[in-house]
């Protein structure tokens, strides 16, 4: 194929992509889909990993073995 | 059994027999344990590779007879096996542990058939390994980034797309309500990457676009493999990873909206201003300076952004393994853009063009930001993965310092030594003579690039601390009692 | 955000322009450059300035004047295999192609051209390797710079005729052999001064070493082209 048609199918491409971005945008703000958006912040957390929990630390150092050749921490 | 699921109903989780719709965080995990653990073990294998080959390419850069009588050793092919090994072998592997992982866990969403994942990865590995050996063999590619010999091109496109497949079912099917910025952020990378690279790959190497288009279609994968695949990957794990440590959600989540639109935006273009000077239209090169100007917008909104959600949480973050590389990945990405936009400015790019200080601005980039982030989410995935702790506290630190001070001290020496560099070439005396003459600047190079070797030389301490611990961690046998909660909590006293 | 069609719409958006910008507007700009003689002329055959003339203010490409040369030139034999083993040993991480124009930095008084690279200079190139990195010099006109026997010695081990140089020695490119006794030194060995082989032997470059400096030999933007002329 020559390069004119990639450069055509170039430009047609983008500016469809732009009309249909800007009415996209056009949409979401009509319909508020962007208002609201700090509740979705939370969304990561869940019953398992909830708010306001830390859930990384260093390794407590072991100082003793269980009988079970499990590390106890203290 | 007549109502077998076939392969395109048993990929959503929701059809599966006896389980919830909405998989339990414990339960992603395990589904993604074997496929993240092959990348992540491939990835520890390449990043010491890469920072074997980085050394040695260090010490020939002043003492050029290293290994200098062996073709396969010499500077040239050292020096394109370790961009490759790191960002295709390290940056690449990392990515495909991290990203579908935290792609299911935000989706809610059990990985199913992870066997085609596995094979995704062997085929990948397998591709790689032919790459680089081409590469010493002597079928190097002339095209910076992508030096990988043509024939494993096809294989990597294809791997590529299979991960990326995994990761948009797992969109697909996702059982979460929101769709959190980090979705986003892994989406968009896995959606442009397989664009940016098959086009490079024809333009540059299976159909040569005329002249200095290639130069162009260069600079605009190089910037953009950097700027839409590994900085939004990055940018999502921090984006999941700082709040989800502190147990506190993002101070704005407006920000992290604009910053990712700003950033898809202006990062695209950006590459160009590399061509600064070069024999390229003069109205190329303005876009790529401007938008690498715009890019400070980003910047500066996510610098702000994490910011806000660290601070007063700073004795937290310093007590977590994952915290202190993401956040040290995080101020390095502020850094390296603002440097970047300076760097763009012509008059800035006239001293700085051509020089180490392009170098360090890379590894900045790559090292400072990119992989110190990647390091964190190691430190968080593979305790959840494994459902073990790490063995030793003195070697994350070890890891953390060496990395963090040998990267540091890596990246200053360079640019530092890229200015004086770049400085000593321009000078002219009264006379419209250059008063350093070349061998001259060469050698007052020097001092700096042994200061990089040293830096090199505290980063490959620190990787060998972090496989030695990776490693460690996979053969103990010790598991931590995995009845009582679905996900790993660490072994903190009032937890154990 | 719950509008995933404006995500997915971004997502190929951002992409599709900057790839139609950065890519294929210059392609489009540049796809009609071919070799040229240094002046133009419209169609009456009067000589016009630079690379276009307009006509009622409508932009034509000018004709090359019949009988002159036109540039640039495409490689050949040597010279184009010279180019593979440029391309394999990796020179372009310490070398680049391309002279800056006079007062942005110092290339000219540095002595790498006489004239700023342009694009027309690289459209009969099949790999464009213009470099981003100066650890040695630009080599856009190493051809008029050195002789080829400096190039052999260059490559044999760069201390010979640059003291202090960090470029990586290439013997592997070179033979040592025992001198024959009947015919005396062959032809083509080269006197490696300080690093000549024992009493008996002597350097001889293999075939690429010989592609290679043909390349670099070919290495020159000696010419002047419509757009652009000497201390430009």
């Amino acid at each position: 194929m020559e390069w004119n048609h990639y450069i055509l199918i170039g430009i047609l491409s983008a500016s469809v992509f732009f009309v249909a971005g800007a009415w996209a945008l056009h949409w979401a703000w009509k319909t508020g889909q962007l208002s609201n958006m700090e509740q979705g912040a939370c969304s990561i957390f869940d019953e398992d990993e909830p708010q306001g929990e830390i859930t990384d630390r260093f390794p407590v150092r072991r100082k003793r073995r269980n009988f079970r050749g499990n590390p106890t921490v203290e | 059994m007549s109502s077998n699921p076939s392969l395109v109903e048993s990929i959503n989780p929701s059809n599966g027999p006896v389980l919830d719709m909405r998989a339990r965080l414990g339960e992603v995990d395990d589904s993604m344990r074997k496929p993240a653990m092959l990348f992540l073990v491939s990835a520890v294998f390449w990043l010491l590779a890469g920072t074997l080959l980085a050394m040695v390419a260090a010490i020939k850069a002043t003492n050029q007879d290293f290994l200098g009588d062996s073709e396969w050793m010499t500077f040239g092919r050292i020096h394109a096996a370790h961009l490759n090994t790191m960002i295709y072998g390290w940056g690449n592997n990392i990515i495909f542990a991290v990203a579908p992982w935290i792609m299911a866990r935000l989706c809610k969403a059990r990985i199913r058939h992870t066997n085609i994942l596995m094979l995704a990865g062997i085929f990948w590995n397998v591709a790689l390994t032919i790459g680089i050996l081409g590469i010493f063999k002597g079928d190097m590619i002339g095209v910076e980034y992508l030096e990988m010999p043509q024939y494993v091109a096809p294989i990597m496109l294809i791997t590529y797309a299979l991960v990326g497949v995994w990761v948009v079912i797992a969109f697909r099917f996702r059982q979460s309500e929101h769709v959190y910025v980090s979705q986003w952020y892994i989406l968009a990378a896995f959606f442009w990457l397989p664009w940016l690279y098959s086009v490079a790959q024809i333009m540059l190497v299976f159909e040569p676009a005329t002249g200095v288009v290639q130069s162009l279609t260069n600079w605009w994968y190089q910037h953009n493999l950097m700027g839409l695949w590994l900085t939004p990957i990055a940018l999502g794990t921090a984006y999941y990873l700082i709040p989800k440590v502190l147990g506190r959600p993002i101070h704005s989540y407006y920000l992290s909206v604009v910053g990712f639109w700003s950033l898809a935006m202006f990062f695209a273009f950006a590459g160009i201003h590399s061509l600064i000077g070069g024999p390229v239209p003069a109205w190329v090169i303005s876009i790529g300076v401007v938008s690498s100007v715009m890019l400070l917008i980003p910047i500066v909104v996510t610098a702000i952004n994490l910011h806000l959600t660290v601070v007063g949480a700073h004795n937290e973050g310093w007590a977590s393994p994952t915290m202190r590389f993401v956040v040290f990945g995080a101020i390095n990405f502020t850094a390296v853009g603002v440097i970047g936009a300076m760097m763009s400015l012509r008059h800035v790019s006239e001293t700085t063009h051509f020089t180490h200080f392009t170098v360090g601005h890379a590894h900045h980039a790559l090292y400072a930001f990119f992989s110190m982030i990647m390091f964190g989410a190691v430190y968080y995935m593979m305790p959840r993965l494994l459902l073990k702790e790490w063995r030793n506290p003195f070697l994350i630190k070890a890891h953390w310092y060496m990395s963090g001070m040998g990267g540091i001290l890596m990246v200053v020496a360079l640019m530092v030594g890229g200015w004086v560099q770049g400085m000593q070439m321009n000078a002219l005396d009264a006379d419209g003579a250059p008063v350093y003459d070349f061998l001259q600047i060469v050698e007052n190079t020097k001092p700096f690039l042994w200061a990089r070797s040293m830096g090199g030389l505290m980063i490959m301490v620190g990787h060998f601390a972090f496989a030695m611990n990776v490693f460690w961690m996979i053969f103990s046998p010790v598991e931590v009692d995995k009845v009582t909660e679905p996900t790993l909590l660490t072994s903190t006293p009032d937890k154990a | 955000m719950k509008s995933l069609p404006l995500l997915f719409l971004g997502i190929f958006i951002t992409m599709a322009l900057s790839w139609s910008v950065v890519v294929l507007f210059p392609h489009q700009q540049m796809q009609n450059l071919t070799p040229a003689s240094s002046d133009l002329t419209d169609d009456q055959e009067k000589p016009i300035g630079g690379a276009v003339y307009y006509v009622d203010g409508k932009p034509y490409l000018g004709k090359n004047i019949e009988g002159d040369d036109t540039f640039p030139v495409k490689l050949v034999g040597e010279a184009q295999r010279g180019k593979l083993v440029y391309e394999e040993m990796g020179c372009m991480y310490c070398h680049t192609q391309q002279v800056r124009r006079q007062g942005y930095g110092a290339d000219f008084e540095r002595g790498w051209g006489e004239r700023q690279s342009v694009p027309r200079d690289y459209i009969l190139q099949e790999r464009v390797m213009l470099g981003s990195m100066r650890t040695g010099p630009d080599l856009t006109n190493v051809g008029s710079r050195y002789p080829a026997e400096w190039h052999y010695q260059h490559l044999y081990n760069a201390q010979i005729t640059s003291k202090g140089s960090t470029m990586p020695p290439f013997p592997f490119l070179f033979e040592i052999k025992e001198v024959s006794e009947n015919f005396g030194p062959s032809a083509d060995a080269v006197d490696m001064q300080a690093y000549n082989p024992g009493p008996g032997y002597e350097v001889v470059p293999t075939q690429r070493a010989k592609d290679l400096v043909a390349y670099l030999m070919n290495l020159k933007q000696d010419y002047e082209l419509p757009e652009i002329k000497f201390s430009e």
